[in-house]
């Protein structure tokens, strides 16, 4: 018998609803992880398109890790990728980063006190950010964020093409940078089924995390706690590096118990700043 | 939160005592099965540890294309894979390969025809979803099909030697290495000349004893193949066993193998020309085995990504009917 990996949803107090929340011009695909009494709500921002299919196993699991925990979790799938509705050629950065403000009012308004935290993972960390940026939430956790939307990109092409080329003869091999001069043309790539058209591609460049996240940057100081975490290749598939559609099912542990521990400490001293300002 | 949007909606099965996850889009069209007044469903399954959407989306393509038809269709999480609850194998591969999901996909199957009312249905798997197709037939009483997207019939290695790793790299980016890979095929071929008709060490014998109870009973199944490294249409690549044409055999003088290759696409069918090329397949398959009976009216749904607009761009890939 081969050892299991156990998932902490089992616990018949936790309660995992899925349904679809109708944001602006897309119904958006979410699965709500229910505590009865959460210490704080955390919005998943998650894998971006193709990177969807090869980390949702862990994705999933880090959810219901944060529940057994008594954190409440929204997770969703973008417009135009997986479950949700939209077509992905259509939608763009910005309406993805307006899904993350929608997704956030929702989930705090189901509790307004309790803290709110968003965590983003690659270029979801992007769209967390500039969400936090601009006001959002008390608290920010970022896994693995690119320089910029266009990095990420990239590299995701960059492995596409490889796994391209073992299908290919020697002489009609197509390179990255043959994909890239055809998106600087105008004509748009598919990647793994998703239709990169011209504006994804130069929209992304413009897609960075702000400079006030950065370590010494403004947020820092203030009440509000930014966490950045580099995940390291084992971290694989939630970051690349791994074997595509891989085929080992891993223990997270290590990666997830102290992140859990940074949101809960985070949000508790966030709790006590804004009771000791409240009391000034 | 809804439950549901257009003709799609997010439903909860329970399957050996857990809470399994799926979609269900729904017939767009009130054709019924000329059988028993009821209507034929479609339920694919998981490939390997992908969520019920499949590699770009694709099931969901196809599954709001198959609703258009006519056809109810059903994409559901296993136990411990997507959404659904469940504890899963570290060495999920193994597991799959030995149909560690057959009870569970024959238990989710029956709730499914009996919940939704249907005259019974089709499982549908690609890679390793559908070898748990396969698996399940015996133990679903209401299977009248499958539909198979490049299956195999070998027990691949889960995780790769490193350094089996790094030839495969170099002998795609060195002159040398290709040169060295033909000579390793053809030695591969002579010792499989040597070998004749024999099974290889590999071979995933319960599956392919599955196949050959089922095959030969006249089930209609459509088998679908993608182009691979230095293959050619059905046929493997030099000095690989040619697992294709010994299932056929295996499949006796009654069967009703449908083989179609899909050229322009990789193994997941997940590119615009794959996974068009796909439904069109699926499509006609249906349509010859299960005719619906009426006129395919299709929905327009700006939200869905119903492919219509780029239907008539693509021709079907390469056919031959086994």
């Amino acid at each position: 018998m081969s050892p299991q990996i156990e998932t902490p949803s089992s616990s018949p107090s936790l309660m995992e609803h899925a349904g679809y929340l109708a944001a602006p011009g897309a119904h958006l695909y979410t699965v709500l992880h229910r505590v009865a009494d959460p210490v704080c709500r955390v919005l998943l921002v998650g894998p971006f398109a193709s990177e969807r299919q090869n980390s949702y196993l862990p994705w999933v699991r880090w959810a219901r890790y944060l529940a057994a925990r008594n954190v409440e979790v929204l997770r969703y799938d973008y417009r135009g990728v997986g479950e949700s509705g939209g077509l992905f050629e259509e939608a763009t950065f910005s309406d993805w980063r307006d899904d993350v403000e929608f997704l956030a009012q929702w989930l705090a308004n189901r509790t307004p006190s309790v803290p709110l935290v968003l965590h983003g993972l690659e270029i979801g960390a992007l769209f967390a950010a500039d969400s936090f940026e601009r006001g959002v939430a008390d608290a920010l956790l970022l896994w693995s964020p690119p320089d910029n939307a266009n990095q990420a990109l990239r590299s995701t092409l960059q492995r596409w093409v490889g796994l391209q080329q073992l299908l290919t003869a020697t002489d009609e091999r197509k390179t990255a940078s043959d994909y890239i001069r055809q998106q600087e043309q105008g004509i748009p790539v598919e990647v793994e089924g998703y239709q990169w058209t011209t504006k994804h591609w130069q929209e992304s460049f413009n897609w960075a995390l702000p400079s006030n996240v950065l370590p010494g940057g403004q947020h820092r100081k203030s009440a509000r706690p930014v966490q950045i975490v580099k995940l390291p290749k084992q971290a694989a598939p939630l970051v690349k590096g791994g074997f595509v559609g891989y085929d080992e099912v891993k223990d997270f542990e290590w990666l997830f118990a102290g992140n859990a521990d940074w949101i809960e400490t985070e949000v508790l001293n966030c709790r006590k700043t804004q009771c000791d300002e409240a009391s000034i | 939160m809804k439950q549901a949007f257009e003709n799609r909606e997010l439903i909860t099965l329970e399957c050996q005592g857990l809470p399994i996850c799926g979609t269900v889009h729904h017939a767009r069209t009130s054709t019924v099965d000329g059988d028993k007044g009821k209507r034929l469903g479609i339920v694919f399954l998981n490939s390997l540890t992908l969520p019920r959407a499949a590699t770009g989306d694709s099931a969901v393509y196809w599954s709001d294309a198959l609703a258009a038809s006519g056809y109810p269709v059903f994409r559901v999480d296993l136990p411990g894979l997507g959404d659904s609850d469940g504890n899963l194998p570290a060495e999920i591969l193994d597991y799959i390969n030995s149909g560690g999901f057959a009870s569970a996909a024959a238990a989710l199957t029956a709730e499914i025809v009996r919940r939704f009312e249907l005259s019974g249905v089709i499982l549908a798997g690609h890679c390793a979803g559908s070898v748990s197709a396969l698996f399940a037939v015996p133990q679903c009483s209401e299977c009248r099909g499958v539909i198979l997207l490049d299956p195999y019939f070998h027990l691949p290695r889960a995780i790769r030697p490193k350094v089996r790793q790094w030839l495969s790299e170099w002998v795609l980016r060195s002159a040398t290495g290709r040169i060295v890979s033909n000579i390793y095929d053809q030695l591969r071929k002579i010792r499989l000349s040597l070998g004749g008709e024999r099974l290889p060490e590999n071979a995933n014998s319960a599956l392919i004893r599955i196949w050959s109870r089922i095959a030969p009973t006249g089930l209609p199944i459509l088998f679908l193949k993608a182009p691979s490294r230095k293959a050619v249409g059905t046929k493997p690549r030099q000095g690989e066993f040619d697992y294709f044409r010994y299932v056929l055999k295996a499949a006796g003088r009654k069967h009703r193998v449908t083989v179609e290759v899909v050229e322009g696409t990789d193994h997941s069918f997940a590119n615009r020309h794959g996974r068009d090329v796909v439904r069109q397949h699926m499509e006609m398959w249906l349509n010859k085995h299960f005719p619906t009976g009426q006129q395919v009216s299709r929905g327009d749904d700006k939200e869905t990504r119903q492919s219509g607009a780029y239907a008539a761009e693509v021709g079907v890939g390469v056919g031959s009917s086994a």
